[in-house]
């Protein structure tokens, strides 16, 4: 159960960093052609920011309040690390986190 | 000196960045392999690859080995400088008995420590070690050099290097600046959240540089902070030793007035006494631990003013769940095992303090955060060899104008302190395993050659990246990069190939017993074999198009810090 | 671009890393040696008192090494280093006595 929730917490973080990543003109440009509305930026910041709190949350139902603080700081520096890296070699991979915005 | 706070905040970072990055470099790498010193040990060591042990019976396995234990000729020879007179051959005055365990070791850390009656400091006490089988005591000899835990490990805030603690100092003052580097750099980067996943690859080197090293920089940023501050904080009283200088009086009243409120003897009574059972002890301890809701295991066993009527016993917990390093410790008297002491609950500082420690220490067992730990320590080696690359490349043009070598000095250096470090480390783990586990007569012990060899390596490596460096007086790439990443490319696949040679653990034996020290040793040599070579067919290409991309680079060159 | 202004000589850079280096050392001894001392008197554990004053410590260095570098000036850094280390160290010292 601790390993499912610790895989979920680094899933959400991941996909939390996408998505404020996206939130970004320049990063939504790599992924998508389409210029982005400003409804989109605030909706994919809240995606973000709300991702990256569940993450938080399932941290801290695995460990002790310190430990588990710290395991998401830690997440949240790799995350930003993959996504910014994912960005620079393969940004097509990000499609899926702008998919229910491409229309927009 | 400057016009502005941000000119002179980015005078202070290149400058110090550079000059202690050197020495970062080598801290947050072995600090990085640290993480995993253990599990280095393991692989090191073959006699000690079988599972973690808990602690074992005091009474039957340990006192024992104890009571006839006496320093080693080394040990004496060492404390020789702090006695006036000739040093005794035995040592019957035990000042204490320890035992330490965690949840990653198999074997286990014992030490003793001996009265010296003259000593110049009437308190010092001559300290000796063992390490030993917990299973059935068998002593490990002297001389299998554990070069996780007992090399890489005290590397990182040593340097191994002793005289005058000197080590020490460079590491601290590294810290100090590792915190002004980190500091002055937000000052210096304008972009801050807008250039958060910004990685530019195909850009000049220099912009593709820049972004990385404030990529690396940025997302770890507090554990870089955290690690350099919490380093510091460890060894404080290294740094400003004032209890031990100016306010040592202070000190000495304190520790009086301690020992009388705590009940535990200062000094011994003068009178013998037997030692009761100490099983009996560590099963009240942990029987008292479950109650308080915090049940665990042995961490450390500690005896002091052994045979003596003020013995006490000492039982601190293992500390395995939580990041502070507490200790919970129960405290009982040796002669009759009644409990003198239950360490209170933390104050508020003291838990400040064993947090930060705890922080950097890692006690803990927390497998993903052990590797994101690695993650954020290799994070800060990019950062600063990114910092040294983005230094040359954007100065090289200039020094070729004026005629300087300056450019050559510092990309040697470079390559020293990145590719050449890594080939060290990957060198002393081959002479491990080439190493006959008995060295013949005459020869140095076999963790002393282990050691030369380690610094030969990265004396050969940096020689090599020096002899190389010539293009870089004309602007180019120094072949020795990429000459380093093919030789770490063959290197680290060696060292997997003579571990399974010399001692038949090869990766599909240990990954399918799940035996992970050894595996992931493995493993993670292969991936840094296999990383070098891209990285070398990547430089290789770079250098073949170089001429083409020099007049791309004039368009790039004045890339401004953002 | 990171380069300082052409007419700054060598021995002002050095006086600028000795301040931050040796100057911050002094007032940085001074400040944790005061703070342990004092905190000690009012009551709190020793050991208490002497990681709080180092773990501020070490904050208070960094902070003054940045400063030594960009002050405007160098002497008034070198003198408020030197003069309230001192005076600090000495108080620690006084307070020593009166406890002991």
């Amino acid at each position: 159960m601790d390993n499912l929730l610790l895989t979920a917490a680094a899933v959400l973080c991941v996909s939390g960093m996408a998505w404020l990543a996206l939130a970004m003109d320049v990063h939504w440009k790599q992924v998508n052609k389409n210029p982005q509305s400003a409804q989109t930026v605030k909706v994919l910041r809240m995606l973000g920011y709300a991702a990256l709190f569940v993450s938080l949350v399932c941290c801290l139902a695995v460990d002790h309040a310190t430990m588990a603080s710290l395991v998401w700081i830690m997440l949240l520096a790799g995350s930003a690390l993959s996504v910014a890296l994912t960005l620079s070699w393969r940004p097509r991979l990000l499609r899926l986190f702008a998919l229910p915005f491409a229309s927009a | 000196m400057f016009q502005n706070f941000r000119l002179s905040m980015a005078w202070l970072h290149t400058w110090f960045g550079l000059v202690l990055g050197f020495v970062l470099m080598a801290v947050f790498f072995f600090g990085a392999l640290s993480v995993f010193d253990r599990e280095i040990d393991r692989w090191a060591v073959p006699e000690s690859r079988f599972d973690p042990q808990p602690m074992p019976s005091f009474d039957n396995l340990l006192r024992p080995i104890f009571e006839k234990m006496q320093p080693t000729k080394t040990d004496i020879e060492q404390f020789a400088p702090f006695a006036k007179g000739p040093m005794q051959e035995r040592y019957d005055t035990v000042v204490t008995w320890g035992a330490y365990t965690t949840h990653r070791d198999p074997i286990l850390n014992i030490f003793a420590g001996y009265e010296v009656p003259n000593a110049i400091e009437h308190d010092a006490a001559l300290f000796t070690s063992r390490t030993i089988d917990p299973r059935d005591g068998k002593i490990f000899p002297d001389d299998s050099l554990k070069i996780g835990s007992r090399f890489f490990y005290p590397l990182h805030y040593s340097l191994n290097f002793h005289w005058m603690s000197l080590g020490y100092w460079i590491v601290g003052f590294a810290s100090l600046i590792m915190l002004a580097a980190l500091v002055s750099g937000v000052v210096m980067h304008r972009k801050f959240f807008r250039e958060l996943f910004t990685f530019r690859p195909k850009k000049s080197t220099q912009r593709s540089t820049l972004d990385l090293h404030n990529l690396t920089g940025v997302v770890a940023l507090p554990f870089h902070f955290f690690f350099a501050f919490t380093g510091l904080v460890i060894f404080a009283g290294i740094y400003f030793p004032i209890s031990h200088t100016q306010l040592e009086k202070l000190h000495d009243q304190h520790e009086l007035h301690e020992a009388a409120e705590t009940g535990l003897p200062h000094d011994r009574a003068g009178v013998a006494a037997p030692i009761a059972s100490v099983d009996a002890m560590v099963a009240e301890a942990k029987r008292r631990w479950a109650e308080r809701g915090m049940g665990g295991d042995v961490g450390f066993l500690a005896l002091r003013h052994v045979g003596d009527a003020n013995g006490y016993v000492s039982v601190y917990r293992a500390g395995t769940d939580r990041i502070a390093l507490t200790g919970e410790g129960i405290h009982f008297k040796a002669s009759t095992g009644e409990v003198l002491r239950e360490d209170p609950p933390s104050t508020a500082v003291e838990s400040v303090n064993e947090f930060l420690t705890g922080l950097h220490l890692q006690h803990f067992r927390h497998w993903m955060l052990r590797w994101l730990y690695v993650l954020g320590g290799l994070a800060g080696c990019v950062c600063i060899a990114t910092g040294f690359i983005f230094f040359v490349e954007k100065r090289k043009r200039q020094y070729v104008k004026q005629g300087s070598q300056n450019a050559r000095v510092v990309d040697a250096l470079a390559v020293t302190t990145v590719t050449g470090m890594l080939i060290a480390a990957v060198g002393m783990l081959i002479g491990n395993r080439l190493l006959p586990v008995t060295v013949p007569e005459g020869w140095p012990p076999r963790g002393d050659i282990e050691i030369y060899i380690f610094w030969a390596t990265w004396v050969v490596a940096m020689a090599h990246a020096f002899l190389r460096s010539g293009p870089v007086a004309q602007a180019r790439l120094n072949p020795a990069w990429i000459d380093q990443c093919l030789a770490l490319a063959v290197l680290a696949p060696a060292a997997v190939l003579l571990n399974w040679i010399t001692t038949g653990d090869h990766l599909v034996k240990t990954i399918s017993e799940g035996y992970w020290p050894v595996a992931g040793m493995d493993l993670s040599l292969l991936v840094t074999a296999g990383l070098s070579f891209v990285a070398a067919r990547h430089l290789r290409r770079k250098t073949q198009t170089e001429s083409v991309a020099a007049t791309n680079d004039i368009e790039d060159a004045e890339v401004q810090h953002g | 671009m990171a380069t300082a202004s052409p007419t700054i000589s060598t021995r002002h850079i050095i006086g600028r890393i000795g301040a931050g280096i040796l100057g911050g050392y002094a007032f940085v001894w001074g400040t944790i040696a005061l703070l342990h001392a004092a905190l000690y008197a009012l009551g709190m554990p020793f050991h208490d008192a002497e990681h709080l004053s180092s773990i501020i410590g070490f904050l208070l260095y960094l902070t003054v090494f940045l400063w030594a570098f960009a002050a405007q000036n160098l002497t008034r850094v070198w003198l408020i280093f030197i003069v309230s280390g001192v005076v600090m160290a000495a108080s620690a010292s006084l307070i020593q006595h009166l406890l002991v």
